[in-house]
């Protein structure tokens, strides 16, 4: 794997690494009694998506990886309704879709 | 479908903080990192992080925006919330124009557009579906 595929991998991961972390600190506010231990565990898993991305940064450009980070808008969705059961309607997806396509033009071209 | 104007003032407030709180992080972690020596020695990287006080603000705000993020989700789906977050990308992007002068490229308004376009869309879906306890507030 060459080191460019292997940064993007690693951005890629870390983008889903986000999006679990993001999902527990949700769960502390569902899960009332074990409150503090899902905080716990989101803040450990925001701090190695921090980790990876940082690690990313040493084969990729930022101008790169950056604009790869808008995924997590999409991970975020999918994991909120697979691990939350949140209702995605429709036009949440779309909303969605479009903040993947804008934000990435916005990062993309500075 | 509800309406966007049935969210509670107390949301809209922690939401547009969010997006601050991420703006102000993004713009001293740019400059933090700007300051950092050009070394390969994570031992190296690590001491310079420590000794630089624009670090200390950056933690600072982390940990707003932790407490204040915490309060967000209280009253709001995560699928819901975390889409208004993308509103940083505009407004660090906006700032760099204004504040550091920086030119805005015609596939960047563009992109603006459809980002505000998205959260709009966000905005008109239901801000909570999970029936938890964020209900009739």
């Amino acid at each position: 794997m060459s080191p460019t595929a292997f940064g993007v991998l690693l951005v890629v991961v870390s983008t889903m690494v986000e999006a679990f972390g993001q999902i527990f600190l949700k769960k502390s506010s569902v899960d009332a009694e074990r409150r503090r231990r899902w905080i716990l565990i989101g803040v450990a898993v925001l701090t190695a998506e921090i980790v990876l991305y940082s690690g990313a940064l040493r084969f990729l450009a930022v101008s790169t990886a950056f604009p790869i980070t808008s995924l997590s808008f999409v991970m975020v969705t999918l994991l909120s309704r697979w691990l939350l059961g949140e209702e995605v309607a429709p036009l949440r997806w779309v909303g969605v879709g479009l903040i993947l396509v804008g934000t990435s033009l916005i990062v993309a071209e500075a | 479908m509800t309406a966007g104007a049935r969210v509670p003032l107390r949301l809209v407030i922690g939401l547009a903080v969010a997006i601050a709180l991420d703006t102000g992080l993004q713009l001293v972690w740019k400059t933090g990192i700007a300051e950092l020596p050009d070394t390969s020695s994570v031992w190296e990287m690590l001491v310079a992080v420590a000794l630089n006080p624009i670090f200390a603000l950056v933690a600072l705000f982390m940990g707003a925006q932790l407490v204040n993020w915490l309060k967000v989700l209280d009253h709001a789906d995560l699928s819901y919330a975390k889409p208004f977050t993308s509103l940083s990308y505009v407004t660090v992007c906006v700032l760099s124009v204004l504040l550091l002068g920086e030119r805005i490229a015609p596939l960047q308004v563009v992109g603006i557009l459809i980002v505000v376009a998205g959260v709009w869309c966000v905005s008109q879906t239901k801000r909570t579906t999970l029936g938890s306890s964020a209900e009739g507030e």
